[in-house]
């Protein structure tokens, strides 16, 4: 079991290591997409073996997978597949335009490896304070990812997002300090101080000043990383300045890692305080980050920020979906966090065909993509319906999900505000791409995005299985995965 | 006799016995006095090179503390973060921005100034109230030094953000950070002193990697922009 874990987190480091051995940017592409199927086989074995037998604890709780673990194990190493095959395609093709020497584009495998490797670790540890030294090494690397074109835009906001995010999880860490001294008063050790089992287990015994202070900074600091308003200032820069695949992994990797730590701090928070404080926090932060994406969704004209803050959206509803709480909450916004990050992974892919076909990021000067590139422009327009929460695709079944759970759970004023936020997103959202897939094109011609046939089959592949798989989270649950989200639940609540 | 042992085991660990009015207690406390004064001069000073040596004095302060603190338990870790500390952020840090950013760029004077000097220094007075307005000394063990250090470190973590906010210079911001950072540590070092080593070694090590991309993108700014301000990076919005 023990080997299972280090073979999910250290297989996606294969991209560094062929870097290493003086690999081209092909070379390593192919390396990265053969450690990431590796990880995220490896990572199902993992989830189906917890499920089963249970959690799995070494090293004095430093190695800790439970089914929340092994859950977001497999949503992350999904998400790092399809964007591995993205970048194969993606880099290549920037090389060979000359817009990334060849060594940026090495650079871009080996902080990727990191990055990844970094994500999936963070699931696989149960001390707080290495969770939060994991989070902090997954951050840097993705920077690197964002200010790789070395362009005064894309410095301008590696700039932002690096300053702004340290800043976030610098009280991150002061809500680690906090939450290691509300343990003063309970019988534990100093590693165990920090372990996340023991201080759940022990949760009665913590002291609750601390304990409510450390959770409301724990909020604020992850919340820094996850884009929960009015944190999220940095998250449309990066996300819309990465290279597409890094932006996939920086949408639908990162933010549900920040997400993750929230989680984890949630149930400590819980157990000791009662529901009701660390509800209202989440509830109020949800809402105000849900208006605020869907506000932006309303005004933005550059599509990758149009889908940035359509992922600070589905963050602020997944607090929500936290903040309502109970079995029906929880299972929301898990099922919530799997769909986002498949339907936010194919959307940005597909947005790297548009910048690479039309070379713009503008959207009132792409038109026309359903007619010039089919595929891409058949995704968009599928992945873009889904994302904003209409069936069958997944979204829509967990967004449902978490609005009954409202009902359940709360007044029913709350759920009511949430979907017609909803509805605000998905018109606001869909008015801009359907104008983007439909029509012929505008001011610009656009090019083939990849030339070679090989960059088209590598591009492809991510496209079509990712959108595959999204539709059918939203049609059939499979039972393992119903099984592991219950198994989740329990071991948090 | 071993119930006493125990409870005196149970009571270093929360560094619960380092109370103020002792000899270990009052170095620590006028370290963190000292700390707070090398913030405020480096939000009243307008030369590059004087943020960066007095966040170097603050840093040095800091290992000070770290020290004591280590003398006191007599615990090889709290020692050897001592030592870490030093090295780092006392010299290496300093000297790395100064070798890499302000000799080899050229900077000297920060024009990037959203407010003048006295108003930011009376907002850094306001915070430094504000800090110990907000941690209310029933929360933190009483008479131990920590009931006194914690409001100071947390005023450092303000006012490092205060100079991140009202300085636009990026180099200004970098160094708002590392302030906030020794603010934290200073802290963690009167909190939380038995935090385990591995964790605190891997703080550092972030802290290296994020000190070496922002000068990474530092210098890369400054070049393309030939006077980084941060204001000047305006052209994301909406």
């Amino acid at each position: 079991m023990t080997a299972l874990i280090v073979l999910v987190v250290l297989l996606p480091l294969l991209g560094a290591l062929a870097v290493a051995a003086r690999a081209n940017s092909r070379g390593a592409g192919i390396a990265m997409v053969v450690g990431a199927l590796g990880s995220f086989a490896a990572a199902i074995v993992l989830a189906a073996e917890v499920a089963h037998r249970g959690r799995v604890e070494a090293w004095g709780g430093f190695l800790y997978v439970d089914a929340l673990g092994a859950f977001f194990s497999v949503v992350v190493s999904l998400v790092v597949v399809l964007a591995s095959f993205g970048s194969a395609a993606y880099l290549r093709v920037e090389e060979q335009r000359g817009e990334l020497s060849s060594f940026q584009a090495r650079l871009y495998f080996v902080f990727f490896s990191v990055f990844a490797s970094g994500m999936l670790a963070v699931f696989s540890t149960g001390n707080l304070g290495l969770l939060w030294v994991l989070v902090e090494t997954s951050t840097l690397a993705s920077v690197v990812l964002v200010g790789l074109e070395g362009k005064a835009r894309s410095l301008e906001a590696a700039w932002k997002y690096v300053i702004i995010s340290s800043f976030g999880v610098t009280i991150a860490l002061v809500a680690t300090l906090f939450l290691f001294f509300s343990a003063s008063t309970a019988h534990l050790t100093t590693s165990e101080r920090l372990t996340w089992l023991s201080l759940f287990s022990h949760a009665h015994s913590l002291s609750p000043t601390s304990m409510r202070l450390a959770f409301l900074l724990a909020v604020v600091g992850y919340g820094t990383k996850v884009g929960l308003a009015p944190m999220h200032t940095w998250l449309p820069d990066a996300h819309s300045e990465a290279p597409s695949p890094a932006s996939a992994m920086l949408s639908a990797g990162l933010l549900v890692t920040g997400m993750y730590a929230i989680i984890r701090y949630r149930a400590i928070a819980i157990a000791c305080l009662g529901a009701r404080y660390p509800g209202t926090v989440l509830l109020f932060l949800g809402f105000l980050t849900v208006f605020i994406g869907v506000m932006f969704l309303v005004r933005a004209n550059n599509y990758k920020r149009l889908f940035a803050y359509s992922s600070i959206e589905h963050m602020g509803i997944i607090a929500v979906a936290l903040g309502f709480g109970g079995t029906l909450g929880l299972y929301g916004a898990l099922l919530q966090i799997l769909a986002h990050a498949v339907g936010k992974a194919v959307l940005f892919l597909s947005s790297g065909h548009l910048v690479l076909g039309y070379g713009t990021r503008d959207a009132a000067k792409v038109r026309g993509v359903l007619t010039a590139l089919p595929l891409a422009g058949g995704v968009l327009l599928l992945a873009s319906l889904g994302v904003a929460g209409s069936p069958p695709f997944g979204v829509f079944l967990s967004e449902l999900t978490i609005v009954r759970a409202g009902f359940a759970e709360t007044n029913p004023f709350l759920p009511a505000l949430l979907l017609l936020f909803l509805v605000i997103g998905f018109v606001s959202l869909l008015a801009t791409t359907l104008a983007m897939v439909s029509g012929e094109h505008g001011d610009v011609e656009p090019v083939p995005p990849y030339p070679a046939r090989s960059d088209r089959l590598l591009a492809s592949i991510p496209l079509v299985g990712g959108l595959a798989a999204f539709a059918l989270l939203g049609l059939w649950i499979p039972s393992g995965l119903n099984e592991l989200l219950m198994h989740s639940i329990r071991a948090i609540s | 006799m071993s119930v006493a042992s125990v409870a005196s085991a149970h009571v270093t660990g929360t560094l619960e016995s380092l109370s103020t009015s002792s000899l270990a207690g009052t170095l620590v406390t006028l370290a963190s006095v000292l700390m707070l004064l090398a913030a405020f001069a480096c939000l009243g000073s307008k030369l590059f090179n004087r943020y960066v040596f007095y966040y170097g004095v603050q840093s040095v302060v800091l290992s000070f503390a770290a020290a004591v603190v280590a003398y006191h338990f007599d615990s090889g870790e709290l020692w050897a973060l001592a030592f870490i500390t030093l090295a780092l952020k006392g010299i290496a840090i300093p000297v790395a921005t100064r070798r890499l950013l302000l000799q080899r760029l050229e900077l000297r004077r920060d024009v990037a100034l959203s407010t003048g000097l006295s108003t930011s220094l009376i907002i850094g007075a306001l915070l430094t109230g504000f800090a110990f307005l907000v941690i209310q000394p029933q929360d933190l063990p009483a008479g131990a030094v920590a009931s006194s250090a914690v409001p100071l470190s947390t005023a450092l973590v303000l006012l490092g953000a205060l100079c991140m906010v009202v300085r636009r210079h990026t180099i200004a911001q970098l160094i708002g950070w590392l302030i906030t950072e020794n603010g934290v540590f200073l802290g963690a070092i009167t909190l939380a002193s038995t935090f385990p080593f591995i964790v605190e070694a891997g703080i550092f090590l972030d802290l290296v990697a994020a000190v070496l991309i922002m000068v990474v993108f530092v210098s890369g700014i400054t070049r393309r922009l030939a006077e980084a301000t941060a204001s000047e990076l305006r052209e994301l919005r909406g």
